[in-house]
């Protein structure tokens, strides 16, 4: 920029340096304008006329001021023509004394022009000036700051969430669109407003004052706060309050937002749910309910600890007390059998030795009001609940009618086994007969004799003494013959004993002997000389032996073409068993019915009753073996059945 | 007396029977000879001579009434005593109408059964 006629740094343009000697006031002058010059801001002096009268450097630089427009009207110059009502408002300022102030644009910089009274050494005003302070930088960042409000304005008003600002005394400040939309609010009645006259007072709860106010305080945390019943626009609703701490740079008061959550759908959904599983779980309780009911089984829980105990309404049934009274060991007590009452503190001791938590199964018995008894089959697992207690979870079936039904089916099979003896000894009394009369005639022609052979002169008395040692022989065999008959029939109960099944089938093969030869049939015995014993009845199996016997030689009555040979077996069977086999040359099996054989009351013969092979197949069983028919190579049937031997019973109690 | 010198056969299974019979019979003064089966006795030479057959009626193979039968084949009638240690009263009946002289039913007495061969030899 360049000055003319102003040696002075070339600035502070119009200024003239006073001529004359006063050196002091030239240099102070000097000083001045050097002060001025280096001023930035543009500063120009305009006199009463609206003339331009000087202005500094920052003024040339800036705004464009030339020289030459000094002396010139400011209306007439460019830049300054941009400042509106510049002269009216000189004139106010010249007249009152005051300054005023302007905005002002050059290009694209901003100013704020300040218009100050010139007041000359005795106080006159003569004149104006103006400085122009740059706020260009200023104004953007005020522009800045206008549109990030706006844009967070824009965002808050499309939450669909309402939101506020509470001040430090919890009233609130403003709200987003959604507040005013949601609550059925205006602006101008809720400004100022304490929250807690908000939504009919919904949220004047201690919690939320409490949480609030500690936020305020400094407090960051904030457990959201769910409030019912809130009458909004769009009546009762249930939200969700949560709050976040506002603070401002250099701002000291703290303010607060507000969002409210609407979760009135989620949480009708969630009844709804509810609803849902209750009827759910309501449906499943009662199936159980039915399930325990058909199956005679109830089922109960037991805490250890506490002998708290709780029934299912079967279990109430099973021991005929009134659903829902308080179940308490005492009142349990009062319907276990005497001989069983113990086995609950059994348990509870063996289970506590073993370090708790195992699983049992016992059975026991109850005692009702009619003294009828129950029988009990009872399955307990152990569990620990939350807190690590001991608890029992039980399934108690009632199994009296099972039990009865065993009982009666024993009953039944002991009896059959009973009639079916009395059938044997039926077939066998000409056979019995035989076996005890042949023994009397050699009894009382011995007799006889020897009464002749001492009535002789002289008496033969060697001969009678042979008669007499034949006599108390016969007598002997006579005796053995109703041993045996009292034996195989007398006996009542079952007894387990160690058998030998080769004398027992010596025994039955005596006893029938003479029957068989009445059928001429032939008898061949095969018995192992090593069988090991068994354990078990010997008249039950002699039954079974005795059966199978008169059965073959039934089987060949109508024999004439072969030898009605009947033979007898036993030997030792793989895993530790033995075995017994009577083999006939009879007609043999009926291929279509020998599934049949061993059903009850099946029957090939006449005159049967067709339970011998099912109570002998019931006997064998119960010795923990089987029975089973089998066709010859050759003519006729073999009828076997093989048990354990004793060792493996010993072995395995 | 001709009946002291009759020879009287015993067939029966039954040892005892066989053992004592013949003993008591030799006291009464008959000669007698005993077979354990009927297959034995046939096979003797005593068939000719015996005068008097004291028979059992169930006996393995050969039954008593079976000898009978074989016996009326060859044409040799010995008079027959049935012994039997069977209770079937309807036995006895069976075997009279069949030509037996007598059955008696074990265990029996001296007197029947010397009854019942004197009866027998009476008729040969």
């Amino acid at each position: 920029m360049t000055t003319q006629g102003v040696p002075l740094n070339g600035g502070w343009i119009g200024l003239h340096a006073v001529n004359g000697d006063d050196a002091a006031a030239n240099t102070a002058t000097t000083d001045l304008i050097n002060i001025l010059d280096t001023v930035e801001i543009p500063i120009v002096v305009v006199r009463r006329d609206f003339v331009i009268a000087c202005f500094n450097k920052a003024a040339a630089d800036v705004l464009g001021l030339l020289p030459s427009d000094i002396g010139q009207a400011s209306r007439d110059i460019s830049v300054l023509a941009g400042l509106p009502s510049l002269e009216e408002q000189c004139t106010r300022v010249i007249a009152g004394g005051v300054e005023a102030r302007a905005d002002f644009r050059d290009g694209d910089k901003w100013f704020v022009v300040r218009i100050s009274p010139y007041t000359t050494g005795d106080r006159q005003v003569t004149g104006t000036v103006l400085t122009f302070t740059n706020v260009t930088a200023f104004r953007a960042s005020i522009e800045q700051a206008i549109y990030e409000r706006e844009c967070t304005k824009a965002i808050l008003n499309t939450v669909a969430d309402p939101l506020i600002v509470l001040s430090a005394d919890q009233r609130i400040l403003s709200g987003n669109r959604a507040f005013y939309t949601v609550f059925g609010v205006s602006r101008d009645k809720t400004q100022g407003v304490p929250l807690y006259e908000l939504g009919n007072g919904a949220f004047e709860l201690a919690p939320l004052r409490e949480q609030l106010k500690e936020m305020l305080a400094g407090s960051h945390a904030f457990q959201p706060v769910e409030v019912d019943h809130v009458i909004t626009a769009k009546g009762q609703r249930t939200l969700i309050l949560d709050a976040h701490p506002l603070s401002f740079p250099g701002h000291s008061e703290r303010r607060v937002l507000v969002t409210f959550q609407d979760i009135t759908a989620r949480k009708q959904a969630e009844a709804a749910k509810d609803l849902r599983s209750a009827e759910e779980l309501r449906r499943s309780e009662a199936f159980l309910a039915e399930g325990q009911r058909l199956s005679s089984t109830g089922s109960f829980s037991w805490k250890v600890a506490t002998d708290e105990i709780t029934w299912s309404e079967q279990l109430y049934r099973i021991y005929e007390f009134e659903i829902g009274v308080p179940v308490t060991l005492e009142l349990i007590r009062t319907r276990v059998h005497p001989e069983d009452v113990s086995l609950l503190e059994k348990m509870k001791m063996v289970d506590q030795a073993r370090g708790g938590g195992n699983d049992f199964e016992w059975q026991y018995r109850l005692i009702m009001p009619d003294h009828s008894i129950k029988y009990l089959h009872a399955v307990a697992h152990a569990i620990r609940d939350r807190d690590g207690q001991l608890e029992y979870i039980a399934a108690v079936q009632d199994v009296t009618a099972r039990r009865m039904s065993e009982e009666a089916l024993a009953k039944a099979r002991s009896e059959l086994a009973k009639v079916a003896r009395v059938m044997s000894l039926g077939v066998l009394t000409a056979s019995i007969a035989h076996e005890v009369n042949q023994p009397l005639s050699g009894i009382i022609t011995n007799a006889s004799t020897c009464l002749r052979m001492l009535s002789v002169d002289p008496p033969n008395i060697d001969g009678a003494q042979e008669t007499a040692r034949r006599t108390i022989r016969d007598g002997n065999r006579a005796s053995e013959v109703i041993s045996r008959l009292r034996a195989l029939f007398g006996k009542k109960d079952t007894t387990t004993e160690s058998v030998d099944l080769n004398e027992a089938t010596r025994e039955v093969i005596a006893l029938s002997l003479s029957e068989l030869q009445r059928n001429r049939v032939v008898v061949r015995t095969e018995l192992a000389n090593d069988l090991p014993p068994v354990m078990g009845d010997r008249v039950q199996l002699q039954q079974v032996i005795l059966n199978l016997v008169l059965n073959a030689s039934d089987a060949m009555s109508s024999v004439e073409d072969r030898p009605r040979q009947l033979v007898i077996r036993t030997e030792r069977d793989e895993g530790d068993r033995v075995r017994l086999t009577v083999q006939d040359a009879g007609v043999g099996l009926d291929r279509d019915h020998v599934k049949d054989l061993f059903e009850a009351f099946y029957t090939t013969k006449s005159g049967g009753m067709g339970i011998g092979l099912s109570v002998s197949r019931s006997i064998v069983e119960s010795h923990h073996g089987r029975l089973w028919a089998t066709q010859n190579d050759g003519p006729g049937a073999s009828f076997s059945f093989s048990i354990p031997c004793a060792q493996e019973r010993l072995a395995n109690p | 007396m001709t009946a002291l010198r009759s020879l009287v056969s015993v067939v029966d299974d039954d040892e005892s029977v066989r053992e004592s019979l013949p003993d008591l019979l030799k006291m009464c003064g008959f000669m007698v000879e005993a077979f354990s089966s009927a297959e034995e006795f046939l096979a003797s030479e005593h068939v000719a001579q015996t005068k008097c057959l004291i028979l059992d009626i169930a006996m393995p193979g050969m039954s008593g009434p079976d000898l009978q039968q074989e016996l009326r084949r060859r044409r040799r009638e010995i008079p027959i005593v049935y012994i039997t240690a069977g209770e079937d009263e309807a036995v006895r009946p069976r075997m009279l109408e069949q030509g037996a002289v007598e059955c008696l039913f074990k265990p029996f007495s001296e007197t029947a059964l010397l009854e019942a061969i004197n009866t027998a030899l009476g008729m040969s």
